[in-house]
């Protein structure tokens, strides 16, 4: 293979338009929350207003509820819960295509990648793979592979980026699909757990970075 | 941009269904199912009994262990039990956001192992080390949502 490889080093970078961040931008502040309690047009840049709400319907006792009634059990109350879910993982997952499609992931690859040395102690190249390991399982360890098959990563960098990845891997995808099931169900904004992820992705990575010390370049091929 | 935003979203909504039909509604009836099982048979009343003091620190009941336990074999399984959990009064809002960082830090490890660790060519003795150090995120995780939620 030599030392072909499909990452373009920083240089070879197309520049990211405004708009990349701009859309990047919009992405935190939409699943931050901050608008959702504010009064006029802001409501509608914030998830869980444009989200909105099931019309309700009367229970057996009189008291209001949504079509997903009360007091279910079991795999039929699994079934039309997870059904009721259908709407959030829809929205979520349509916005963060149209952010993608803006280069709002470019835009935070382009601002990560400087930052990856210090932070992770692997080169800035790995960004893109980062960047695609939110998003896809598969698709970043896919990277991760390649980067070590064309010699841009060491042993060490390769197995430091898998235990970034390896904890909460697909993060946005997983957390904004799956998780949206518990958005309602918390007592703080979408967005501090999302937040909490990452820097425990990132304390994780220089655990590892750590625990490697105590191996040379030899031991750490396995 | 020859495609039109709308189209862009409508690809991320199909995106989104077919993760909700495929994903999320079979992992949810599994949690339930399962959630519903343990209950009747008092396996989680025992399996609270034990694991309170330690769910204790975290400033979660012991059913919560169920949660940690459903994540580590898929994501979905995670969030089922705890929406099960939820559901029925266990857990409570405070609860779920200190839980959902850890349902992901932890999840579905025995499907990454393969999809992530394999695919990437990962020597096998690293696997432990890697694995202890999510379930290290996990439990640290739950510490700090204890205080911010």
């Amino acid at each position: 293979m030599g030392n072909e490889t499909p990452f373009a080093t920083p240089a070879q970078e197309k520049p990211v338009p405004w708009y990349g961040y701009a859309s990047l931008l919009f992405a935190i502040l939409f699943f931050s929350g901050l608008f959702a309690t504010m009064q006029g047009w802001l409501q509608a840049f914030d998830y869980t207003t444009l989200l909105g709400k099931y019309g309700t319907v009367a229970s057996e006792s009189g008291a209001a509820t949504t079509f997903i009634g009360q007091s279910g059990t079991g795999a039929r109350q699994g079934f039309i819960f997870g059904l009721s879910l259908a709407p959030c993982v829809m929205l979520a997952l349509g916005i963060v295509e149209v952010i993608t499609h803006l280069q709002g992931l470019r835009a935070a690859q382009k601002m990560l990648t400087p930052l990856l040395r210090p932070l992770l102690g692997i080169p800035g190249i790995a960004g893109l793979a980062l960047i695609s390991s939110l998003q896809s399982t598969d698709a970043g360890a896919i990277m991760m592979r390649e980067l070590r098959d064309t010699d841009m990563l060491t042993d060490r960098e390769r197995l430091i980026f898998a235990a970034f990845q390896f904890s909460a891997d697909g993060t946005i995808t997983n957390y904004l699909g799956t998780g949206s099931a518990l958005f309602v169900m918390m007592n703080v904004p979408i967005l501090m757990p999302l937040i909490v992820i990452f820097v425990f992705k990132f304390v994780g990575a220089n655990l590892i970075r750590i625990y490697l010390k105590r191996y040379t370049e030899e031991a750490l091929k396995g | 941009m020859n495609q039109s935003l709308i189209d862009v979203f409508v690809e991320g909504a199909k995106k989104g269904l077919h993760i909700n039909l495929t994903s999320m509604l079979p992992n949810l009836v599994m949690a339930f199912v399962l959630i519903q099982f343990l209950k009747i048979t008092g396996v989680l009343t025992l399996l609270s009994k034990v694991f309170a003091p330690f769910m204790g620190i975290f400033g979660l009941p012991g059913e919560g262990i169920m949660v940690l336990f459903s994540a580590w074999l898929s994501m979905g399984g995670g969030v089922g039990a705890a929406a099960s959990l939820f559901a029925d009064g266990t857990l409570d809002a405070r609860h779920i956001s200190i839980l959902i960082p850890a349902i992901f830090l932890m999840g579905a490890q025995a499907q990454y192992m393969g999809r992530c660790l394999g695919t990437a060519n990962i020597p096998s003795k690293f696997y432990p080390p890697l694995l202890l150090i999510s379930i290290v995120n996990a439990l640290l995780a739950m510490l700090v949502m204890r205080f911010l939620a």
